[in-house]
């Protein structure tokens, strides 16, 4: 196979106001290759490829298409020069048929394009039918749509973002064959995943990314499973033994003969399935996986947000299963949310609004008219006791940190005086401060006797503050850890899917 | 296949079909060539103002200014013709005064990203004050016979000429929307504006166009009206915007954007201007008009939002269960590798 | 340290109910400079009766907005109610406070049922309230065929213990219409600032997300909007039929400009979740002073054109507000302060 460069990518930094995401990015691409890029969250994947497709612009570094340096930062160019993304969630027409979902944007004729679509279907030996409404199709399918659509622009580099996380079995499969006659045809791909199964199963070469950098790469050749973990995990992460002695300590106060403030039996929704659990008085459970696994699905069911498919949640001996949303809370009962500016806060409202929303049934503010001094006092609390940054508890907090943002959010749920506290990806996108203040948070919750279900993706964060570790993966529970095999190694292995029984087959 | 694609355009038909042969059935009657024939000859002026509203639902905005542009058009236009101007001249100002309308609705919708209905219930009210200031306030009359005439020419001793010339061109739209690059634009935008901005769509530039387009229209039907009604009063035109979208309605298009036809709009604007003709004929009374109007629009808009609520669940729901269906597999997998 | 960002936009609202205020002010001044008939209480408080109906409707309809939905049916109920009072009055011979109860309920299930599709339907307010506007007009013109009266007539004969709930006066000047007025933005603000569904209302306009997950029922909150505004609408609809003493299917009809300009000048935003009481009040009545003044002041036939001022209020705030978000503009002034810095 020919050897030649496709993309180059030299020193490439990005940040967002005072948030650096990436911090100088170098990766190349040849004819022929299948680029792995694999990583947490929040690692700068998704920035990185928005800067090749143009859709963000970069602040400093260069971007060589054959040798050309990509002068513009424009999604038009990276098109006419051959790139093509296929996004996550594929973005087409929905009420448009495939053929006009495929050929939209094209100078040429509809019978010329309709002929070399259906060459370049018969090239790669795909079938589909090019009559259908885009919206009836499968996210298989859908993919399929938008890799034509990058053929037909005669893309050499095609952007695959986590192609699997939404396809069943067979769709995999054949997704797979797709890549693979791709690169056989000398189109280079790149290819975001979170499983690391499939990076053996289709890469020829692997980068793995975290906190905005490279830290390793290579062939796959020279890789192990083992190899990929260690790499994802920061250089710093404590070494076993450690952790190990941390943990015990930690869950040495929990009584674990009293019975269980939360449980979850034979739990099924929408995302995931057969989920048991149990939340002991006064423990730090962490849920730990990586994001699309159903950790978050299984939180906002739970929270009355969706339909419950089967099983039960029971909290404090009372079924909750199948709640509304303001029983769940009444119930005693709070989430607090992965996505912060989604469902947590009310940017264009004040502190004390957004701290008290989730009280606002409760007597204590008011029969009919709000108690604006109670509102003050519970506010003027958590601000005092989260140190939370704020000029007054009139601030909007659209203009917080996201750190303080946070804090609100927190706050917000426990200002109900929950049982159980839910905590979803609790540090996302804050900076290291902020992040120490919510570990503490979480340990001062904790003393109180307030259980919490800690969902992350950071195994870092999952191994510093759980006392008992479940892992997720594509949906089910896949593992349980306690004490000392707490440590990120398992966890990462756990939620990528390498099951303990297959690590110890492969050693 | 084709046939979903056209379903809705399709149902619509059905639907003005039916109308009638109920109608037909209650008071025999109305099944005579002339009556039927004259349910689309009067619909020529909506069918135009429906197209041009047609543009701005496609991208998933709304222009509820098409009214007064209407009557201000018909107002300086019957104002140049009864003064004896030249009529091609006069013609021009109208469309003029349309392309300029639509283009400051679509600088403040495209551009300014200010809220469509918002703004252009500003611009429909400048303008409605326009024609006051234009016209004093004074009925619009004497105006040349040839021009009133225009509407009234007949072939087949039935069929308007204005009817004929309003089809071909609304399938000349037609074609020109589905078989052109920049015409597939406009459903585009509305379809999946983020879709569209990735395939390297001009997306403002497109609905900048969708608002010009809708004002031209807009212009045009004033030009039609006048020589239909053969006078302009300081009220011409009231209500057109809200018969323009019911008919938009009507005919199959998605006041969410992405979805519909002009020959949508067309038929839709058929079945709008035809009610109150079939209400006589059901011995009913027009004053049944608006009314029906309101409970088919509210109807159409809420089953369709129903229906799209529901897939658009199912369709996330569907994603959300193959991930777990995949841990089945998945772990099959495993276990048979491991043996 | 400079301002946050918080303190700017709460500045931002108490300098705009300034900045109205000062537009009020500057109303007397210029109209009673140019006619000082303008200035006369008699006058003055006369031309209220003509305009207060849209400052009532317009205090609801902010609730509405706030939520992030809009309202162009208002009108039509007005037109609804004052001619359901007509008809039971007259052709049922119910007693006239019956009637009034009948329009007020007949309000409030339109504004459910277009609240209704609009939040548990997941239907646009714009296109619903459009469809409302036709449904509500056609069944005050099908009503009024229920009379024996003609259409066009209006019905009129009403007693005068009716009548005098818009045609009183306090102190023999202060009309009653005006008092209606105060007291129901004094009550619309208590609702919206001052009460947990106020509060709620504000939540659920600026994220119905996070306020779904504060387990506040926002369906219910957005439905409830509707009902509101109708209910405000049907006030308005009594007090219009009680000052002309007659009822008519169409009053109303041509409302829907003027509120939606009062809402939006008085500081709500569009986008909704912001938003006051106080600020739409006073954008009314300098909208209402506008409609009175300027064809007494300037031209009286400008009466006929005042759609012309009120339209291009509402673009000119819609554009000034579009361009002080434009990011580049911010920027322009950002860069002007660093350079007077160095």
């Amino acid at each position: 196979m020919p050897d030649k460069e496709l993309l180059k990518i030299r020193n490439i930094y990005k940040s967002f106001g005072l948030n650096q995401v990436l911090k100088g990015i170098s990766l190349e691409l040849n004819e022929g290759d299948v680029l792995a890029l694999i990583g947490g969250n929040g690692a700068g994947k998704s920035t990185l490829m928005k800067i090749i497709m143009g859709i963000y612009t970069h602040d400093s570094g260069e971007i060589y298409i054959r040798g050309e340096k990509l002068t513009s930062s424009k999604t038009s160019e990276a098109l006419a020069r051959g790139i093509y993304m296929v996004p996550q969630e594929p973005l087409l027409f929905p009420n448009m048929t495939v053929e006009e979902n495929i050929i939209i944007g094209f100078d040429k004729k509809a019978s010329e394009l309709h002929h070399e679509l259906v060459q370049t279907m018969q090239d790669v030996g795909w079938k589909m039918d090019l009559t259908r409404k885009a919206s009836s199709l499968s996210i298989a399918e859908q993919q399929i749509v938008e890799i034509l659509r990058g053929l037909m622009r005669h893309s050499q580099v095609l952007i695959l973002d986590e192609p699997t996380s939404a396809l069943t079995f067979d769709e995999v499969e054949s997704l797979f064959k797709v890549v693979h006659d791709l690169s056989s045809k000398g189109i280079g791909i790149i290819y975001i995943t979170h499983r690391l199964a499939e990076v053996f199963e289709i890469a020829t070469k692997v980068a793995i990314m975290r906190d905005g950098i490279i830290p390793v790469r290579g062939d796959v050749k020279e890789f192990t499973r083992d190899m990929l973990v260690k790499g994802l995990l920061p250089p710093d992460a404590g070494t076993v033994e450690e952790t190990a002695v941390q943990t015990h300590q930690k869950a040495a106060g929990i009584d674990y003969s009293r019975p269980p403030v939360f449980e979850l039996k034979d739990y099924s929704g929408y995302g995931f399935s057969n989920i048991n659990l149990k939340v002991y008085p006064g423990e730090i459970l962490g849920l730990a996986g990586v994001v699309g696994a159903g950790r978050t699905e299984l939180a906002t069911t739970v929270f009355g947000r969706d339909k419950v498919l089967g099983g039960k949640a029971v909290l404090d001996g009372r079924d909750i299963t199948g709640l509304k949303t303001k029983d769940v809370i009444e119930a005693g009962l709070n989430y607090v949310p992965e996505d912060r500016h989604l469902n947590g806060l009310f940017k264009i409202s004040d502190v004390a609004a957004n701290t008290t929303s989730a009280l606002l049934p409760e007597k204590q503010m008011g029969h009919f008219i709000l108690n604006r001094k109670k509102e003050a006092e519970i506010s003027r609390k958590y601000v005092d006791d989260f140190r939370t940054k704020v000029t007054g508890l009139d601030q909007q907090t659209g203009s917080l940190s996201g750190g303080n943002q946070q804090k609100i959010v927190i706050a917000r749920a426990l200002a109900t005086n929950p049982r159980l506290l839910i905590l979803d990806e609790p540090t996302r996108g804050i900076d290291a401060a902020a992040r120490g203040d919510v570990y503490a948070i979480i340990h001062n919750l904790r003393q109180q006797g307030v259980s919490i279900l800690l969902i992350s993706s950071d195994m870092e964060e999952i191994v510093e503050l759980s006392d008992r570790v479940m892992t997720v993966c594509q949906g089910r529970i896949n593992g349980e850890f306690k004490g000392g095999e707490i440590n990120q190694d398992n966890l990462m292995s756990a939620a990528f899917g390498i099951t303990k029984k297959e690590k110890e087959a492969k050693a | 296949m084709k046939k979903i694609f056209k379903f809705r355009e399709s149902s619509s038909i059905l639907f003005l079909i039916a109308l009638f042969l109920i109608v037909g059935i209650v008071n025999p009657k109305f099944l005579s060539g002339t009556n039927i024939a004259d349910c689309f000859n009067d619909a020529v002026v909506y069918i135009i103002i429906s197209v041009g509203m047609a543009f701005a639902i496609f991208i998933g905005e709304i222009d509820v200014s098409v009214g007064a542009n209407l009557g201000f058009t018909a107002t300086v236009v019957g104002t140049m013709l009864r003064d004896g101007k030249n009529w091609a001249l006069a013609f021009l100002v109208g469309i003029l005064i349309g392309a300029l309308i639509g283009l400051f609705n679509g600088w403040g919708v495209a551009v300014m990203n200010i809220p469509s209905l918002i703004f252009t219930l500003g611009t429909n009210g400048v303008m409605r004050g326009m024609m006051y200031v234009y016209s004093g306030g004074s009925w619009i009359e004497n105006l040349p016979q040839s021009f009133k005439d225009l509407y009234n020419k007949k072939v087949f001793g039935v069929i308007n000429i204005n009817l004929i010339i309003v089809v071909a061109a609304v399938i000349v739209i037609h074609l020109l929307l589905r078989k052109t690059k920049r015409g597939r634009y406009f459903i585009a935008v509305g379809d999946n504006p983020q879709g569209a901005t990735l395939v390297g769509i001009p997306t403002r530039q497109t609905r900048l166009m969708a608002y010009v387009i809708c004002g031209v229209m807009a212009s045009v039907s004033g030009i039609v009206f006048t020589s239909r009604i053969g006078f302009v009063t300081a009220i011409s035109g009231n209500g057109y915007e809200m018969k323009a979208v019911a008919a938009c309605v009507l005919g199959g298009i998605s006041l969410s954007g992405g979805v519909g036809s002009v020959i949508g709009a067309m038929i839709g604007a058929v079945i709008m201007s035809s009610i109150s003709r079939l209400l006589v004929f059901l011995e009913i009374g027009s004053t049944y008009d608006n009314t029906i109007t309101g409970i088919m629009l509210i109807t159409i808009v809420v089953i369709d939002a129903l229906t799209q609520r529901r897939a658009a669940e199912n369709n996330r729901r569907a994603r959300l269960a193959a991930r777990t269906s995949v841990g089945v597999a998945a772990a099959a997998k495993e276990e048979a590798d491991h043996e | 340290m400079n301002k946050t960002f918080g303190q700017k936009c709460k500045g931002f609202l108490h300098s705009w109910n300034m900045a109205l205020i000062c537009i009020l002010i500057a109303e007397f001044i210029v109209f009673g400079a140019k006619n000082p008939k303008f200035l006369r209480p008699q006058l003055l408080f006369n031309s209220m009766n003509d305009f207060m109906s849209i400052c009532i409707i317009s205090l609801f309809v902010t609730f509405v907005m706030i939520t992030g939905g809009i309202d162009i049916q208002a009108g039509s109920i007005v037109g609804l109610v004052s001619i359901i009072i007509g008809v039971t009055w007259q052709d049922l011979h119910f007693n006239v406070w019956v009637s009034v109860l009948t329009a007020v309920i007949a309000a409030a299930a339109c504004g459910a049922l277009s609240g209704f599709f609009i939040a548990y339907c997941g239907v646009q307010a714009m296109v619903v309230t459009l469809g409302g506007s036709f449904l509500y007009a056609g069944l005050a013109l099908l009503v009024s065929t229920a009379s024996s009266t003609a259409a066009y007539q209006g019905i009129t004969g009403y007693p005068d213990y009716f009548k005098i709930i818009a045609k009183a006066k306090l102190f023999g000047i202060i009309p009653s219409q005006l008092l209606i007025f105060i007291g129901l933005a004094v009550v619309a603000y208590i609702i919206l600032h001052r009460t947990k569904y106020g509060r709620k209302v504000f939540l659920v306009g600026v994220n119905q997300q996070a306020a779904e997950y504060s387990g506040i029922n926002s369906k219910a909150v957005i439905m409830s909007t509707y009902m509101l505004s109708a209910l405000s609408a049907a006030v308005a609809g009594i007090i219009l039929t009680a000052y002309l003493g007659t009822s008519k299917s169409d009053l109303g009809s041509n409302f829907t400009l003027n509120i939606i300009t009062a809402v939006v000048l008085g500081g709500t935003l569009s986008t909704g979740g912001s938003g006051s009481v106080v600020g739409t009040a006073l954008a009314s009545v300098i909208i209402g002073l506008m409609r009175f003044g300027l064809p007494l002041c300037f031209d009286r036939r400008l009466q006929n054109y005042l759609d012309i001022p009120v339209g291009l209020l509402l673009l000119g705030v819609v554009i000034v507000r579009s361009i002080s978000q434009n990011p580049n503009v911010s920027r322009i002034f950002a860069s002007r302060k660093q350079q007077k810095a160095a």
